[in-house]
Formats: C-alpha cells, structure tokens, sequence
C-alpha cells in the first residue's frame, strides 16, 4: 500500500528555557496516511513535547512540520481542524456530565444543532457511554474517564486522531474496548498516532513505530522490521535465587556474552550467538548452586528491541 | 459570526453549570455575603445612629383641641432630632396599653400624650397666674405631661428627650404669656396715649433674645463626611466584598482547567483565546450583578422585618449600575491575575482569600473608614473596594448621581484593566512553555 505522508516532521528540536538539554532533538518523521502510528518511548522521553508542537500548542525551537503538506505555524486554523487530540491527563469536567463535557467541547469546536446531537450520540455510541450519559463524570470509573476523554476528541470528525498514552490506568476490559475502537476507526480511513510506554499495546496496534528517547527518534520502521531487524539477541533468564557475586561474574566472562546485566533472580544476556550462550549460561548457574526456571531468547518483541537500541529497560 | 456566539454561549452554559453545582462557591458569593449584612446592619445599628446623630422615633397622641397641642406638634414635627407620628382626637386613640407594647416591641422610642382640654386648662392657669381671672373659681392646677420610652432607652438619652420636652412646653408658656401681654397692652393703649414717656406695649408672637443653639450646618459639612446609616454602610461594604470573593471560584476553576488539560484540549481545537476569558468573565459579571440586586432587596425589604433601618438608595439607577459594573470588572480582572500567576487551587485559594480580606480590612469594608485615623483613611483609599464602596456611598448617603461616582468608576476600570493585561500577559508566558 502506497500511501501519501499525512505528516512530515524534519529535524525539529525543542529546548525549554532554563532546560539543560532538548527535550525534542533533531526529530525526522513521516507518517502514512491511513495508518495506526505508535510513538514508543518511556516516560519524559519527549512524547508529550512532540505531540504538543504537532498539535501547535508549542512553537518549535527548530526544525520544521508539516501536517498534509501544510506548515503547521502558519495554517494554524486549517490545520486544527484535521486533529483530535486526546491528552494525556483527563481533560474533563468532573461535575458535568458524560453528555455535557461532549455539549461543551463540541459547543467549543462550533457545532451546535442537530448536527451537534448527532455527534453526541455518535460520541457516546463509540465510547459505550449510553447508560451513564447523564451522569456526574465524577462517578466515573478510571476506565469510563478514558474512554470519554477519548471521544472528545472524535466531536469535529478529524482525520489524524492523536492518542496520548490513551489507557493510562485503566482497567484490561476498558483497554480492549478502546483498541477496538481504534481499529475501526482506522479501517474507516482515519490516521491515528498512538503514543505509549507500553510495548505490548503498540505491538498489537500499531502498523508502524518510532521508538524514542531522550528527545531522539532511535528506530523507525513496520513492527515487523523493527522486529526482523539483525542485532544482538537478548536471552532473559529467571533463577531461583539471586545469583551470587560469584556466578555474576563469571556469567560476564561467559564467551560470546556482551553485555550480562542483573536484576534480583532476573538475568538478562546480550549475544550474537544467543544458541551457544544459553546452555552454557544454564550450566554455569547451575555449578554455581542456581536453577534457572524459565529461559526465553529469539522471539523478539518491542521490549526487547527497546533494550537492544538503548541499554536500558524501559522505565515505568 | 454565528460560530462564535455558538461558542461562547457553550461557554457560558458550562462556566453557570460548574458554580450551581459548586455548593462552597455559592455559599461564599451569595450566603455569606447577606448573612453579614443582616447581622452587622443589626448589631451596629445604633452606633451608627449615634455617629449620624440622634433621631429618635416619637409618638404624640394629640388629644387637645387647641393651640397648645397643634404648637407642640409643630415643634417636634419640624425637630431634625425626631421621627415624630402624631394620632390626633379625631382618629381612635390608642389605649395605655397598647401604646406601652409599641414602646416595648421598639416601634417608638418615645411617646407622650397631650390630654383632652390642655389649651383650656393651660390658658386658665396662666390668666390665674398673672391674677387675670376673677377670684373665687377653682384654681386651676398645673397640666402634666408623661413622657414614656421604649425600657431599652439609655437614661441620657431620656434626658435629653425630657428637656427638649420641657424647653418646648416652656416656649408655649412664653407665647401664652406673650399673648396675655398683647391683650393687656391692647387695653391699656388709649391711656398710655395720655401718658407722657410710656410706651404703647408691643407683644411680638415670639421672643428671640437668644439664637438657637445648633449643630453646624450639615451642608456646610465636607460632602465626604455626610455619615452612613448601618445599613447602608454595610450594604454595599459586603457587596463589594462578595464580588471580589469570585476570585476563589474563578481562579480555581480556571488552574483545575490548566491542571486537567482542559485548556490544553481548547487550544488544540483552535477554540480561541477570547471566547475561554469571555466565557469565564460573563457568567461571574453577571453573578455580580445578581449579588448586588439579592443584597439591596435585602437591606430594603428583609432587613426592616427584622428591625433595622430601611435601606435607601438614593434615586441614580444608573449610577447605581455604572459603580456595579465597574466594581465587577475590577473584581474579575483581580481574579484572572491571582489565577495567571496561582500554579495549584490551593495557592489560587489561599493567596486569593488573603489578599481579598486584606483589601476588605483596609477599604473600611469591615470597619467603616469613618472611624479609621487619617493615615489608615489613606491607606485604605488604595484598596479598589474602598473605591467601589464609596462609589455606593456616594448615591446613597450623598445623594449622588452618574458624575459623582466616575473618578471612583474611572479607578476600578483602570485598575480592571491592568490586572488584565498582566494576566493574559502572563497566561501566554506560561502557554508558551507547557510541557
């Protein structure tokens, strides 16, 4: 599938005053249209700060941004019309109701009417919200807060929807709810950016993905690539107990072994020959008194590849 | 066009949706503020009569025909010093003991009666007096007058209220004798005319050897210095303070926006910039607006009920709307600054009421400036709710109308208009800097 960039982002950077460092750093990105874009990265990694110069709440320090060819600063009406944001925090009144927040928002955007109700029931429909319209947001469940918040952004039918870390403590039935949602409204033509610090949501959402940190974009491409992609193995074993100084270094003296990093009963090996480190890493424990209980290596996911670019987990 | 007004009607809905279900928000601008008003008008009731000198409610059940009653009722009648009601022989006389209730319950402070006969008999006493009546008839005693008072009547103050009594009874025996002058010189003047170096006698109605001794002309008195009643000194005072109270739930509403993201949200839909301030301002002006309405009726109408002064208002409507706009205005801009610079509800809410009571204590809201000393009087005319204070006493005390309430209007809209622009100054500072 050919599809035409919706946005383009080229080597944009924001510091904030006073900031030691760039919060965004020389950011290159094009984004399909159509597409379900994940945006990984742990927390403080510069999500939020993107997101908020694509959406022209943050003039950038520089760089440039495109959204549909048009430079974000200088269309900025225009352009605001093609986005739904969908922030971070609960951006909700809590003592007006489900219906009422959506009158308002809607009310805000210009809609007013029939074709106001109509986009509430169209809002309160995709969010499953029917039977609480007319109750106190505050009554709410964290995951009826999120799906809400989620729909707001749906009122002036935009073709980009920008999610940020949209299921943020919520509850596993609210999560598939939502990443349901998601999908249909992708397969009706709307684009969406999804940004997320957890890896298994952009996995199982997402048709492509930047991964970022420290304000950088470090990878880029289809799930599959990122997946596919040669580089070290990572082998995770979990022991039955700590393994001592002792075993710890011999595991780095291990031949083959990169990098051998320790977590409590958690191991985690990097290795360009992850079949001959395993047996041998397993034995090792074992003369040292240590079982291994379970031990994966080879099928890469997203955690993985995030540890293999970074050398570091990612922080919750 | 339309958009807009669609737009901020949605805004005005929500913002009036938000402070109805805010049950603290209305208890600070609508309960608090009229509660006050009706305890201190009654508490300080008569300590501001005292300060505006006395004027005491008197009742006259005017029983005489004659002369004696009608100079009586013309004398207290016409005293700056009584509220004077007069029940007359011709309508039904109350008896003593409805008349000690009205004492009792307040309604008069003080009430006498002019018994049935009084000119006659007095007229009778005089002439016997000055031997003027023919011997033999029965001597006429001297009438007697009661004063009776409300039980609460400080005993100085009934003093004061038996001397101006007896001074007045004494001018009627003045004229009474004056008139018996007139009629005896009337009958001697043909023989005086004989009679060299005896003057034909002249009885004038009243003598005035001395001038009445009088308080300074109250319109020669400083225009500021013309004293509130309790009422319509506290009136306004809360008035004034419940407005600037909306400092609290605006500048909360307006952080927990900032805080949730609501903001945020707006600003990503291109909502602009002044639709959001319009639609906080609009539903608070006109909460103002309804704060002051709710406390003049009650000052006119709730207030007497329970025994405080009728509140009057003077008869300058629109100056009356024009220091209320200006007041409201001020009080909102003073509100979207403490919001622009407040980073949590809890500075907003703090600093807010702080710096709201500090302007209230030293803009004679709580104290009245009258008994502030000078250097407090000037510090307080800094505070904008001393401007808007006096803008009220202004029509009201003073009797003024739309130009004398500007300089006080000038100032509160000035004042509205710099706490604006350094607050949408810094909201942008800190819109340009969000995370």
């Amino acid at each position: 599938m050919t599809a035409s960039p919706i946005v383009e982002i080229r080597q944009l950077s924001k510091t904030y005053p006073g900031a030691g460092r760039p919060a965004v750093d020389g950011v290159d990105l094009a984004i399909a249209h159509g597409r379900i874009f994940g945006l990984l990265g742990p927390n403080g990694a510069g999500k939020t700060t993107l997101l908020s110069m694509l959406c022209g709440l943050l003039p950038p320090s520089s760089g440039s941004l495109r959204i549909r060819g048009q430079d974000v600063r200088h269309q900025d009406a225009a352009i605001k019309r093609r986005l739904g944001l969908a922030p971070q925090d609960l951006a909700l009144y809590p003592y007006l109701t489900a219906r009422e927040n959506l009158a308002y928002f809607g009310g805000m955007l210009g809609l007013h009417g029939a074709a106001l109700r109509r986009r509430l029931d169209y809002c309160l429909d995709t969010a499953g919200l029917n039977d609480v319209a007319d109750r106190r947001v505050e009554t709410f469940s964290g995951g009826l807060k999120r799906r809400l918040n989620l729909v707001i952004a749906l009122l002036h039918e935009p073709e980009l929807l920008i999610l940020d870390e949209p299921t943020v403590g919520i509850d596993p039935q609210s999560r598939r709810f939502i990443h349901e949602n998601l999908k249909r409204l992708n397969a009706e033509g709307m684009s969406i950016i999804y940004t997320s610090h957890y890896m298994e949501e952009v996995e199982q959402l997402c048709d492509e993905v930047a991964i970022i940190d420290h304000g950088r974009i470090i990878a880029q491409g289809s799930v599959d690539e990122l997946l596919a992609a040669p580089r070290e193995a990572t082998i995770e074993l979990r022991t039955s107990v700590p393994p001592p100084p002792a075993a710890q270094a011999a595991l780095r003296a291990l031949a083959h072994v990169h990098t051998a990093e320790f977590d409590g009963k958690f191991v985690v090996l990097t290795s360009a020959a992850p079949q001959t480190v395993a047996p041998a890493a397993m034995r090792l424990l074992h003369e040292n008194g240590v079982e291994t209980t379970s031990l994966s290596f080879g099928a890469m996911h997203l955690e993985q590849v995030f540890l293999a670019l970074t050398g570091t987990r990612l922080r919750n | 066009m339309l958009t807009i007004f669609h737009r901020l009607a949605a805004a005005v809905i929500k913002e009036i949706r938000l402070i109805l279900r805010d049950k603290e928000a209305l208890i600070i601008l609508f309960i608090m503020p009229m509660v006050f008003v009706l305890i201190l008008s009654l508490a300080l009731r008569d300590s501001f009569h005292e300060r505006a000198g006395v004027r005491f409610a008197l009742l006259i059940v005017n029983q005489d025909r004659g002369p004696v009653g009608d100079k009586l009722v013309e004398i207290f009648s016409q005293s700056a010093n009584f509220r004077t009601e007069v029940v007359t022989a011709n309508g039904p006389v109350p008896s003593a003991a409805a008349l000690d209730a009205d004492l009792r319950a307040g309604r008069y402070k003080f009430a006498f009666r002019i018994p049935p006969k009084t000119s006659e008999r007095a007229l009778r006493r005089v002439q016997q007096q000055l031997g003027l009546q023919p011997t033999g008839k029965v001597p006429e005693a001297s009438v007697a007058l009661t004063l009776l008072s409300d039980p609460t009547v400080r005993g100085d103050q009934r003093a004061l209220v038996q001397a101006a009594l007896n001074r007045a009874l004494q001018g009627v025996e003045s004229g009474m004798l004056l008139q018996q002058f007139a009629a005896i010189g009337k009958r001697l003047a043909p023989f005086a005319a004989n009679v060299p170096g005896v003057p034909a006698l002249r009885a004038p109605k009243t003598l005035d050897a001395f001038a009445e001794v009088k308080d300074p002309d109250e319109t020669g008195k400083p225009y500021k210095e013309q004293t509130p009643t309790s009422v319509q000194q506290n009136a306004p005072a809360w008035t004034m303070l419940a407005m600037f109270f909306l400092v609290i739930p605006l500048s909360v509403t307006l952080i927990k926006e900032r805080q949730v993201g609501s903001l945020t949200r707006l600003q990503s839909m291109g909502a602009p910039a002044w639709v959001l301030l319009a639609g906080k301002i609009l539903p608070y002006f006109v909460i103002n607006q309804v704060q002051l309405v709710l406390i003049l009726i009650e000052g006119m109408y709730v207030l007497p009920l329970f025994g405080g002064d009728v509140l009057t208002i003077g008869d300058a409507p629109v100056a009356i709307a024009l220091v209320s706009v200006a007041a409201s205005l001020a009080a909102i801009g003073f509100g979207l600054l403490i919001a622009s610079f407040s980073r949590t509800p809890e500075q907003a809410t703090t600093f807010g009421a702080t710096s709201v009571l500090v302007l209230a204590a030293v803009g004679g809201i709580m104290v009245p400036k009258l008994v502030m000393p000078p250097a407090m009087q000037r510090l307080g005319d800094l505070s904008p709710m001393s401007w808007g204070l006096e803008g009220f006493l202004d029509i009201f005390v003073r009797g003024g109308g739309v130009a004398e309430v500007l300089p006080e209007c000038s100032q509160l809209l000035v004042f509205a208009a710099v706490c604006l622009i350094i607050a949408v100054w810094q909201f942008a500072r800190r819109m340009a800097n969000v995370s």
